[in-house]
């Protein structure tokens, strides 16, 4: 038998240690089911507020990980889901302070090119190019609440503010983007 | 915007933003949920390891700082010991005798004496600890 020297033994010591570190919060069968259900709208939402669809690429990636990583006890499913909008909403404006070039002003946001759908092209560069001079956080509680049909509690804890203060706060963002939305250039 | 009321600009962002979501959802083409799994597999894995490895490393460089010192200060005080004596190349014997005649005679308050004395000394400290860390089983 060979000896074994304390390297050996740190090394096996290393690994246990290894693989209680890289136990995630959901088993993988879960992750999935709920990977399923959320990442469409998530990358949506992250496409839409952060204004750069690689962004959301990396971002999408980047809050399930956090997620992932937690270890935080979750009531039911629609509370892991809140807490996820969290985790992105922090990780867009994380990005914004960085130094990747987003929210230029709705230049980045309007450039994104339009897929077919029921409204004209015009139309939706007008859309965009409206969101995109929103505030980020008035782009998500604007989503959440009209493209997502979140509650006010729901949008609440996705944007870490006070319940109470959403309709508020909803109604500034509603009357901006329909004043936005009225002056074409 | 004064011509509008609640209700119509309601109906205006509402519209806005369905079509804009259902343009949204034709677009969205996010990884698949086995490629987000096994990436965040593969990166738990490296950030545990990293975390794992962090510790040996720190002791590590601990240990060869402190060697550096302990040399450091034996050279100082070599230097300190033979300084002014001359010919202590060409007389091995002598040079030594001089170094420990020098050592005995000097006076120990001497700065040129104490610091390196004290490096060394904390340098032997620090070194046992640290060797003491990189050689223990857990």
């Amino acid at each position: 038998m060979a000896d074994v020297t304390y390297l050996d033994v740190g090394r096996l010591n290393g690994d246990a240690a290894l693989e209680a570190d890289v136990a995630l919060a959901m088993d993988e069968d879960a992750f999935r089911a709920f990977y399923d259900r959320t990442a469409g709208p998530l990358w949506a939402y992250l496409s839409r507020v952060s204004g750069n669809r690689q962004l959301a690429d990396d971002l999408l990636q980047e809050a399930y990980y956090r997620l992932l990583k937690s270890h935080a006890a979750f009531e039911n499913d629609a509370h892991r889901r809140n807490y996820l909008y969290r985790i992105a909403t922090n990780l867009v404006h994380d990005a914004k302070r960085g130094a990747r070039p987003v929210f230029d002003e709705g230049v980045e946001i309007a450039g994104i090119p339009a897929a077919e759908g029921s409204a004209s092209p015009e139309q939706r560069t007008d859309v965009r190019r409206a969101l995109g001079r929103l505030k980020p956080r008035e782009r998500a509680m604007l989503w959440l609440a009209y493209a997502q049909g979140s509650s006010h509690s729901e949008i609440a804890a996705a944007l870490g503010v006070k319940t109470g203060s959403i309709k508020l706060l909803l109604f500034r963002a509603r009357r901006k983007l329909a004043r936005l939305l009225e002056v074409r250039p | 915007m004064t011509q509008f009321t609640d209700e119509q600009i309601e109906a205006i962002v509402a519209e806005a933003m369905t079509a804009e979501a259902s343009v949204a959802r034709t677009e969205a083409a996010p990884p698949s949920a086995a490629i987000v799994w096994w990436r965040a597999q593969m990166r738990a894995r490296r950030e545990a390891a990293q975390l794992a490895d962090k510790p040996i490393a720190i002791v590590h460089a601990l240990a060869i700082a402190c060697g550096g010192g302990l040399t450091l200060a034996l050279v100082g005080i070599v230097i300190a010991a033979v300084r002014g004596s001359v010919g202590w190349l060409t007389d091995i014997y002598a040079s030594t005798a001089s170094l420990v005649t020098t050592l005995a005679a000097s006076d120990l308050s001497s700065r040129w004496i104490t610091l390196p004395l004290t490096a060394m000394l904390v340098s032997v400290v620090i070194a046992s600890i640290a060797a003491v860390f990189v050689l223990r089983d857990e």
